[in-house]
């Protein structure tokens, strides 16, 4: 394939009119490589939509690049592996009017847009506030708050540009003096490793420079649902202010009513930027587990289902009138040992924790557990939908003999142990044959599954900040936890790895850390995929967790819904939804 | 005087008050014990409730700043002395898990449990009772087995399989009755029926069998004893028999049963709830025990406390206003 990168300084924007004056611009060095990359044939058409949309190439751009270069019509969004469902596919059949009734996880903390950490919070906080960048097809971003986005040379200085006319719900305009004061705020939260009170500047009313502590060259994820609690909050915003008590926000819908114990309602926004929705309302039904919401939807009491685990879902696959989401992502399990002291500690715990890993079965796992559904994992987080992954590092195999010599040599043959996990989803069948593949080993495991309340409110009661490397272990040494989608690998890789405060493993890697370190400062696809091998390698490697699949999300809704579009991390944006006739 | 007596709720004018005034004063005792109780547990339960609300992330100083805002640093008999104050002014403060206002959260509850117990003791009260009046007076015949057999065997399913079969039945299969028991806002009285009748049917089965059976015993042995025969050979109507002298004498021991099962029915049917996933009282103290709420957890736990105390003074009050043999024991 042979094209001119020169093509991509081009009018772009072509769907775009209301963004056209910021379409035409110059391409910076990181596109530039990005273009030669795709030209060259070193990324497939499908990582150049994903990575051109990161950097702010608008759809029109993009595909004004693929045209120039002849094109590479072999590849599409299928190859996510998935059925998505976006707003702009089938709204003609859509009719105006009706309220959407979606079965969803309780909130499980009070609805702060900032310190928010829960689906069932996310969920109805996003229909009203908003990100600057919106979610595309499959892992790509699209315009939300911003129109259009790009980098500097060296991914140090991202400069957004917003969108004009929005407007917030309780009055006034959105402008870059509210995306200023809500980075300075997430500046001191979420975003404390990106950034500084005083990284954003306001170039103009519309138009806000951020300066990054490193360069990044995904950045622009940060500010997106994959990053949930990086919502645009209004200037005059005070930390700590619950959005059921002062409702607010840009959404396509405005907060009515809240009652944690039953339900969130929203009436429709008729000034939303993105037109007048379709839907007068939406409910979310709030619920604690996935066979109420699954029953809800069976039973006609809900319209969709936002996030279920495959082994509640058979009476949905069967059913005519639902459609079922799978959407191929990076969100997984993590099988935790903690290495700092106990019983997977020092060099016979590092055998011990090898012999798990050998012993169990990931095909087995994905195809029971998940019914197919899932990537089978290699004990690190970096998920195949990356298009960084690096493929060749050897696939783990289950090895029977190998795990018991292994024990063995550890003088830990029959080994007893308690495994903690969550019922959450999946979780607990997982344990269940972990327990079961791991007895072939010689291993006997205890299992202590506890509801989601009782494991969380312990996890991370136990959090001690004084004796390093903290992380939320509920106080257990072997236990099962997880982790939801995400469009870069960096929050597992910085929280759980690389002594953040989800590092349940009490893992402490100085070789570790500077891989990710390095990793984060890549600022091109090709310097990216060759960072992450070291980082891939040594989680591999030194095993303090074994991650054995990566699990497609699961979404349903009734068949007369269309128009949902739904990011695997408790988004369901209804914007653009409604009922067909 | 057994003919005056019994045709007004007058047992003895002071008495009366005495009465009420030992059973308010223990009352009271008890809802001490109950937050006495309540305290240790929540003590025992421990954690840091600052590192809870805040998360695993916040800087110690916040943290210990905002133990010391809920006086979660003072003194454990200053907490204790707060704490049972807080019971008796009903100022229990904000929940940790939503920060709303408790009694916000704990008197909906509150509400909604009412109207599904309510609704479960309309249906099932007149239903047990004319069963078990019926079976009594068939006693040993095969419809006496019919009702005792199926009453024992309803009884003996817990409310959550009812339920959980209820609802797969009816609300899944054949779209009658609701999965969500709880009606939206603005849905009238009908309508209302609609959501609660699935979760209010799991409560009738489950305690039609008990009330049934009580209620049998009671008048087989009302049936049998001198009184009736007496009323009975004096030439009384057989009605007026059983209204006069073999229900009020009869149905004692099942309106206690009743008077326990009203402070069941507020705070115990979680299972009913989890599977409907109504909002009550049992939910809401599940859910408080989960996340740690204590403000939330006290609270409901002192409003079952005080349901249970209520209904079995009331309970007392109708017992001796049914049978003259209690009032004479109460002015002895």
């Amino acid at each position: 394939m042979h094209c001119d990168r020169d093509t991509a300084n081009l009018q772009g924007d072509n769907n775009m009119s209301r963004s056209s004056h910021h379409a035409e611009r110059e391409l910076g060095a990181l596109e530039r490589d990005l273009v030669d990359s795709f030209s060259s044939g070193r990324i497939s058409r499908r990582d150049f939509l994903v990575r051109g949309s990161v950097m702010g190439l608008s759809v029109g751009t993009l595909g004004s690049i693929i045209t120039a270069c002849g094109g590479d019509s072999d590849e599409d969004g299928t190859a996510e592996g998935g059925t998505e469902t976006t707003a702009a596919a089938a709204t003609g059949e859509i009719q105006q009017g009706g309220t959407l009734r979606l079965a969803a996880q309780r909130p499980g903390s009070p609805l702060d847009p900032v310190a928010m950490d829960n689906i069932g919070s996310y969920t109805p906080v996003v229909q009203s506030f908003e990100y600057l960048c919106g979610k595309g097809e499959g892992a790509a971003l699209a315009p939300m708050l911003a129109e259009s986005w790009s980098p500097n040379d060296d991914g140090s200085v991202w400069t957004f540009n917003l969108r004009q006319g929005v407007k917030w719900h309780q009055g006034g305009d959105f402008t870059s003096a509210d995306v200023v004061a809500a980075l300075g705020r997430l500046a001191g939260a979420n975003l404390s490793s990106y950034i500084t009170p005083e990284s954003a500047v306001a170039v103009d009313d519309y138009t806000v420079e951020v300066t990054l502590l490193n360069p990044d060259g995904q950045f622009a994820y940060q500010l997106s649902p994959y990053n949930p609690q990086a919502l645009m909050t209004p200037a005059d915003y005070e930390l700590g202010t619950l959005f059921d008590q002062v409702p607010n926000g840009t959404g396509a819908f405005i907060l009515d009513t809240y009652d944690v114990a039953t339900s969130a309602t929203f009436n429709a926004n008729p000034d939303w930027w993105g037109g007048v929705p379709y839907l007068d309302r939406v409910e979310i039904l709030f619920s604690d587990d996935n066979a109420t919401q699954i029953n809800g939807l069976l039973g006609d009491a809900a319209d969709a289902v936002i996030q279920f685990a495959v082994s509640d879902a058979d009476a949905l696959f069967n059913n005519d009138d639902v459609t079922v989401e799978s959407i191929r992502g990076a969100g997984h399990r993590q099988i935790w040992f903690n290495v700092r002291e106990g019983t997977f500690s020092g060099e016979n715990g590092a055998k011990i924790r090898e012999a798990v890993a050998l012993g169990i079965d990931r095909q087995a796992l994905v195809d029971q557990v998940l019914q197919g559904r899932g990537d089978i994992g290699n004990d690190h987080p970096i998920a195949p939908v990356y298009e960084f992954w690096d493929s060749s590092q050897p696939q783990r195999e289950r090895d029977i003999e190998g795990a018991k010599a292994l024990l063995e040599e550890a003088g830990a043959a029959g080994l007893a142990i308690t495994m903690h996990a969550p019922d959450l989803q999946e979780i607990p069948l997982l344990a269940e044959v972990v327990q079961s593949q791991l007895k072939d080993i010689g291993m006997d495991i205890t299992l202590n599954v506890e509801s989601t309340d009782t494991f969380y409110s312990r996890w991370c009661d136990v959090y001690d900040s004084t004796n390093e490397p903290a992380g939320c272990d509920g106080g257990e040494e072997f236990g099962i936890v997880d982790y939801g989608n995400r469009g870069t690998p960096d929050r597992y890789l910085v929280a759980a790895y690389a002594t953040g405060e989800w590092n349940s493993a009490h893992y402490n890697s100085a070789e570790f850390n500077e891989a990710v370190k390095a990793y984060q400062a890549t600022v091109d696809l090709e310097s990216r995929k060759e960072a992450i091998k070291p980082v891939q390698e040594i989680a591999n490697r030194d095993i303090p967790y074994v991650i054995p699949y990566f699990y497609n999300t699961l979404t349903a809704y009734k068949k007369n819904v269309k128009g949902i579009v739904s990011t695997g991390l408790g988004h369901y944006y209804c914007g653009k939804a409604g009922f067909t006739a | 005087m057994p003919g005056r007596c019994c045709s007004s709720f007058d047992f003895g004018g002071k008495l009366v008050g005495q009465y009420l005034l030992k059973r308010v004063g223990a009352i009271i005792i008890n809802l001490w014990l109950l937050a006495t109780i309540v305290f240790v547990l929540v003590n025992v339960l421990g954690g840091d409730i600052g590192r809870k609300v805040l998360g695993p992330t916040a800087k110690l100083e916040d943290v210990q700043a905002y133990n010391e805002l809920l006086g979660a640093n003072d003194p454990l008999i200053e907490q204790y002395v707060r704490s049972v104050t807080n019971v008796f002014t009903l100022d229990f403060g904000n929940s940790f898990q939503s920060q709303a206002p408790v009694l916000d959260l704990v008197i909906p509850a509150l509400g909604r449990s009412a109207k599904l117990a309510l609704l479960a003791f309309v249906i099932t009260i007149p239903i047990s009772i004319v069963a078990g009046i019926y079976a009594a007076r068939r006693q040993d015949k095969l419809s006496d087995r019919v009702v005792v057999n199926v009453g024992l065997a309803s009884s003996s399913i817990p409310e959550f399989v009812t339920a959980a079969v209820l609802l797969a039945l009816f609300a899944v299969q054949f779209k009658v009755g609701k999965v969500y028991a709880n009606p939206p806002d603005g849905v009238g009285l009908l309508g209302q029926l609609e959501y609660l009748i699935l979760p209010a049917m799991a409560m009738v089965i489950s305690y039609f069998g008990y009330i049934t059976r009580m209620t049998r015993a009671g008048v087989i042995t009302a049936l049998h004893s001198d009184y009736t025969r007496t009323a009975t050979l004096k030439g009384m109507p057989p009605g007026q028999v059983m209204r006069k002298h073999i229900l009020r004498n009869a149905l004692a021991p099942t309106i206690t049963v009743i008077s326990v099962q009203i402070g069941y029915l507020f705070g115990g049917i979680v299972g009913v709830e989890k599977v409907f996933n109504y909002a009550g009282l049992g939910s809401t103290m599940l859910n408080a025990v989960g996340s740690s709420d204590i403000p939330v957890l006290q609270a409901s736990v002192l409003v079952v406390g005080m349901i249970y105390m209520v209904s079995t003074l009331l309970a007392d009050l109708l017992i001796a206003y049914l049978n003259p043999r209690v009032r004479l024991e109460l002015d002895a």
